[in-house]
């Protein structure tokens, strides 16, 4: 029985862990946004891809979403992590190729995901230093009053605050994706990612077209 | 009914048996090759069955039905988790969570209102395995059950604990057999979104459903606040760009 009701909850976790934003912070160069502002910039974005989800359609949230996404995430990072030590024994073309792929499917996510809106908010909780880098606590608040966690791991590289990683309702998008993968490119090894991931970007266009 | 028992045996036989033999990449997962079974075995059963089933309940029936089916097995679980209160002696918590019972049981007509939440009486999750958890025992081994799907050597016992204390187990089976339907088929339907997202985003879904699984084990483990921040865990070797830890 509780398998089904933290199943309950992990599904509302991910839901919106798959999800990114923009306008808020225009006025600010990237690279003098707080770890904060980084975050509220991408939760902007998804706000505004889903208040205008309907007028916008699937294509129009991909391209709302997509550039704030390549300014707020850090992909070259979360490539090395979730691939583990295949990354370095992948050549310069696959590592392109999945770079490419990757950010591709982020943003088809989010716009999959993100395609209607209920009066939903997010509110920014703190920003804490870590060793390595700063964690942004923020909710998603329905508009019922009830809160959704969604944390954000940034580390500061050469452009300014990058997210390495989102965890919503304790569920953390690396370690998902980093064990997933770890099995894909053991069973049937990294080319096969690579097309799988290609296969979910255009499934994920698909269902919205 | 006569038949489930035995059919339990024979799984669980299974399942023994399965313990000496199997190999697996992740050391925390010694059983994949007989998870995997099991995983595709409840797979299939809910894509032919129960996810139809439930899809077609969530058609016919008005929502604020459902939420009242769900309160209602929500609160008969209830005492399950004022229980689990007690022996991680979060005392706060069973007071809180008693007041709520009582209140959702007789003004929330047996549970089918929630008027508790409203009362600041805030809804808990805890069970045997997040005691276990609390009181310092590791995850052990995951598994994956037939019918009932992901758990671990630590949270195998939750769904005993909590049929034990479940007051409708005491019933006549005139009465549970059907509640027991109705919230398995209600269940799965508040899981509909959740398995939607299964499908849309796993590569793997076997390894998706662990991962998420021990996650969120823990989260619920630590209240939603898990120690550590996180990084250690995936950012080592900086230098040469290699990741040393595994999280």
């Amino acid at each position: 029985m509780n398998m089904n009701k933290l199943f309950k909850t992990a599904g509302i976790g991910l839901s919106l862990l798959l999800a990114a934003g923009v306008a808020l912070a225009q006025s600010e160069t990237p690279e003098e946004a707080s770890p904060a502002a980084v975050v509220e910039r991408l939760h902007a974005a998804l706000i505004e891809a889903m208040s205008g989800a309907e007028r916008l359609g699937f294509d129009g949230r991909v391209a709302l979403l997509e550039p704030v996404l390549s300014d707020s995430f850090d992909f070259e990072t979360i490539a090395r992590i979730v691939t583990g030590a295949a990354w370095k024994e992948a050549s310069e073309e696959q590592k392109d190729q999945f770079l490419r792929t990757f950010a591709a499917l982020s943003t088809s996510t989010y716009a999959s995901n993100f395609d209607s809106f209920a009066g939903q908010h997010f509110e920014t909780v703190s920003s804490t230093e870590a060793r390595r880098g700063q964690i942004v606590k923020t909710h998603l608040v329905a508009s019922d009053g009830t809160k959704i966690p969604f944390n954000y791991m940034l580390r500061k590289s050469d452009s300014g605050w990058r997210i390495v990683n989102v965890i919503a309702q304790g569920i953390s998008d690396l370690s998902l994706k980093r064990a997933e993968y770890a099995a894909v490119i053991k069973s049937s090894g990294f080319g096969t990612l690579l097309s799988l991931l290609d296969e979910k970007v255009r499934g994920l266009q698909n269902v919205a077209n | 009914m006569g038949k489930n028992p035995k059919v339990l045996a024979v799984l669980l036989g299974l399942a023994l048996a399965g313990c000496a033999s199997n190999q697996s990449s992740d050391p925390s997962d010694p059983h994949e090759n007989l998870n995997r079974s099991f995983y595709n075995f409840n797979d299939k059963l809910d894509r032919n069955f129960f996810e139809p089933l439930a899809e077609g309940y969530v058609k016919v029936t008005p929502d604020p039905v459902r939420d009242g089916v769900t309160n209602f097995f929500d609160n008969v679980n209830y005492i399950n988790v004022i229980a689990n209160d007690l022996l991680q002696g979060k005392l706060n918590d069973f007071a809180s969570d008693t007041g709520r019972f009582v209140v959702n049981s007789t003004v929330g007509i047996g549970g089918l209102f929630d008027p508790a939440t409203s009362l600041g009486l805030e809804e808990h999750n805890e069970d045997l395995g997040q005691t276990f958890g609390k009181w310092g025992a590791g995850e052990g081994a995951y598994l994956v059950l037939p019918f009932m799907g992901p758990s671990s050597y630590r949270d195998v016992g939750s769904p005993v604990m909590g049929t034990l204390l479940n007051p409708l187990t005491y019933l006549t089976p005139i009465i549970t057999v059907p509640l027991g339907a109705m919230n398995a088929i209600n269940t799965r339907a508040n899981l509909l979104e959740a398995s939607a997202i299964r499908d849309q985003a796993a590569l793997d879904p076997y390894t998706f459903v662990r991962e998420a699984y021990r996650q969120q084990r823990e989260f619920l483990i630590y209240d939603g606040d898990p120690p550590g921040d996180g990084f250690e865990d995936y950012i080592e070797g900086e230098a040469d760009g290699a990741i040393l830890k595994v999280y």
